[in-house]
């Protein structure tokens, strides 16, 4: 009869294993406490202002330019998607500009929407002058950060626009400008 | 990002290959046909009970479990995920196969005893995905923190196939040592999609001598998406997707041939050696076939304003990025291989029930051993690399009605899943169930596979 208990334990077992399997120890509702928060970083604007290829060295030195502007519009679709919008949590834009010119230069943009309407405030900054040519470059660091509000503002930028402004220009100048620049993206999705 | 949480989700529910190490060479039930067709049996016929005779499911999952995600404890959920996330490699994979038989019949030869014919029908669904490590990591912690590393198209991997199988297969006693058989098979894809041998790299590259502070790079990408049966879906709903795929189901799918063949060799009247290559054939795409392919080289450093020197024209990111990767959809026809899985065995019998009174067996044949012991291998053919089993295993037959088999199987997932088949005999009919990974049944949520079969069957 041995062997019958060991039978009927064991059709007992392969009944019951469905029934006794079973999910413990977990809890499902944590799921709705999980949030995303990827950090992407992405190259914003550059560029690199030369004065030997801007500005001609045989003119007379005497000759002041009082200001020159110089305007760029582009296509640029700051934040892409409504779903970027809707879980962004901060944009951190970080310039940085290296400077040999002796001039300051004041560096400005903002952004435009599909009726080339600017949206948003125009942000400004300074780029301290340099040491002359051949000299250490002066750094200048700047960041902008963006909050929510802001960044729902800018929902319908499509353009960039930035100018780059100096003052009392003559070829006697030498030296490089760069500005680099990048955007940080601080993303805060709860599913 | 949703689809990250689920992916990991889905992680914690499943884990196990098309290993059915219960059912291999236990030579009371028809269905261990499927898996050996030169499988030692002794029927004069079987019937399966329609669309009750194999309902199997197998769900697998290597390298993490539900429990190590949604764990009732108070660490927090996020700081669970990104722990769970840092575990697995590209190289862990998420498994579900699903087969229902459908129909299934066999009977032995009138004109010679020792041939038997079997048949029958079956459906499966078989799902097979790779954890996409460096994607998923992008998408859920970003690229700050992996600044000069590359993330690798090549952790893209996997493949998704609903078929039906029509089979007839024949079974030879070729001598009182050998056994062998061979089965045919045509199977009817009804939906097919994979992505595989995906290649190149997406790096964010920090460049302190460049024009900005990164260039992102695409390098050498090649991504290559082949879908069948789903183009002519994206459109359809609800019961005109079920009507295609019953369509396709009986043989208006995209069709293919395969084979099994298997052997059982008995050294000596206890001991013998099985082996079997199943599902040895493939499939050839036609119709309805989509193929999304991606290929190409792109860097990006963002735009120069407001004084540019290189004089080129404004640039246009995303038109830019499409002419550099462009996305080309392909109707083109395509072949893939089943995925061929290998089975062997070495068992040996013992304890022949010989009282003389028993009513084991039916009259001019010998009475059966009552136990056996032995020791059986798996390798299952996966887009990456080969899946491997070994189980150890008892079988026990206590009365003419209870066969049993217990296995102890070391694979990919555990190193001690215990699996348990009971098969119930009752005249002719016949009724079977099994599982594996017993000790993982009392918390499931632990467990990182587990696999189920039962059916029914009329067996003379």
């Amino acid at each position: 009869m041995k062997t019958k208990k060991v039978s009927v334990l064991l059709c007992g077992i392969c009944i019951l294993m469905p029934l006794i399997s079973c999910v413990k120890d977990v809890d499902f509702d944590q799921a709705e406490d999980v949030v995303l928060t990827p950090v992407y970083e992405v190259d914003f604007v550059y560029s690199r202002f030369d004065t030997s290829q801007f500005i001609d060295s045989n003119i007379n030195p005497a000759i002041v330019v009082p200001e020159v502007i110089v305007n760029d519009t582009l296509s640029y679709d700051l934040l892409g998607t409504d779903f970027v919008v809707d879980n962004l949590e901060r944009v951190e834009l970080t310039f940085e500009f290296r400077n040999t010119i002796e001039r300051n230069f004041e560096f400005d943009f903002g952004f435009l929407n599909d009726s080339d309407q600017r949206i948003g405030p125009l942000y400004s900054m300074t780029a301290n002058s340099g040491n002359g040519e051949g000299t250490d470059p002066i750094v200048t660091t700047e960041v902008i950060i963006l909050d929510t509000a802001e960044i729902d503002v800018l929902r319908d930028a499509t353009r960039l626009i930035s100018s780059m402004r100096v003052q009392n220009i003559n070829s006697s100048l030498r030296g490089i400008l760069e500005l680099r620049s990048k955007g940080t993206y601080f993303f805060n999705y709860e599913l | 990002m949703r689809i990250v949480i689920f992916f990991i989700g889905l992680w914690g529910c499943f884990g196990y290959s098309q290993n059915k190490e219960t059912l291999y060479d236990f030579t009371d039930l028809p269905q261990s046909l499927l898996l050996n067709p030169g499988t030692d049996i002794n029927f004069d016929y079987h019937v399966g009970v329609p669309f009750l005779s194999q309902f199997h499911i197998n769900a697998g999952l290597r390298g993490a479990s539900i429990y190590d995600v949604f764990a009732d404890d108070d660490r927090n959920v996020n700081d669970k995920i990104e722990t769970t996330l840092n575990t697995l490699t590209s190289n862990d994979y998420l498994t579900l196969t699903q087969q229902l038989e459908l129909i299934s019949f066999g009977w032995e030869s009138k004109k010679n005893k020792n041939i038997y014919f079997s048949g029958g029908i079956y459906q499966e669904l078989d799902v097979i995905g790779y954890f996409p490590k460096d994607f998923v990591v992008l998408a859920y912690q970003g690229n700050r923190d992996f600044l000069n590393q590359p993330f690798r198209f090549s952790t893209i991997n996997g493949s998704v196939e609903l078929l039906t199988a029509f089979h007839f297969g024949y079974t030879k006693k070729v001598n009182k040592k050998l056994t062998f058989g061979a089965r045919a098979k045509l199977y009817s894809s009804m939906f097919h999609i994979r992505s595989a041998k995906n290649s190149g790299t997406f790096t964010t590259v920090e460049t302190p001598q460049g024009n900005n502070v990164y260039q992102h790079v695409i390098s050498n990408a090649d991504v290559t998406v082949r879908t069948s049966g789903y183009a002519s879906l994206k459109d359809a709903e609800g019961k005109e997707i079920v009507n295609k795929l019953i369509g396709r189901a009986f043989l208006g799918g995209n069709l293919g041939v395969g084979v099994d063949i298997g052997f059982t060799h008995k050294i000596n009247e206890q001991l013998a050696i099985t082996g079997s290559a199943n599902d040895l054939g493939m499939i050839l795409y036609t119709k309805d076939v989509e193929t999304y392919k991606a290929r190409g080289n792109y860097v990006f450093e963002g735009f120069e304003t407001p004084i540019q020197f290189s004089s080129q024209d404004a640039q246009n990111f995303l038109d830019e990025l499409e002419e550099a990767v462009p996305l080309d959809t392909l109707s083109k026809a395509y072949v893939t291989m089943r995925p061929l899985k290998l089975n062997s065995s070495l068992r040996y019998s013992f304890n022949r029930y010989d009282d003389g009174t028993c009513d084991c067996y039916l009259e001019g044949e010998k009475p059966p051993y009552m136990d056996a012991v032995g020791l059986q291998f798996f390798t299952q053919f996966r887009p990456k690399r080969p899946q491997y089993a070994a189980s150890l295993f008892y079988y026990k037959r206590f009365f003419n009605f209870l066969r049993t088999k217990l296995t102890y199987t070391i694979d990919d997932y555990s190193y001690y899943n215990i699996g348990f088949l009971t098969s119930i005999h009752i005249n002719k009919i016949n009724f079977y169930i099994s599982a594996n990974n017993l000790l993982e049944y009392t918390n499931l949520a632990k467990a990182r596979g587990t696999s189920v079969q039962l059916g029914f069957n009329v067996i003379m």
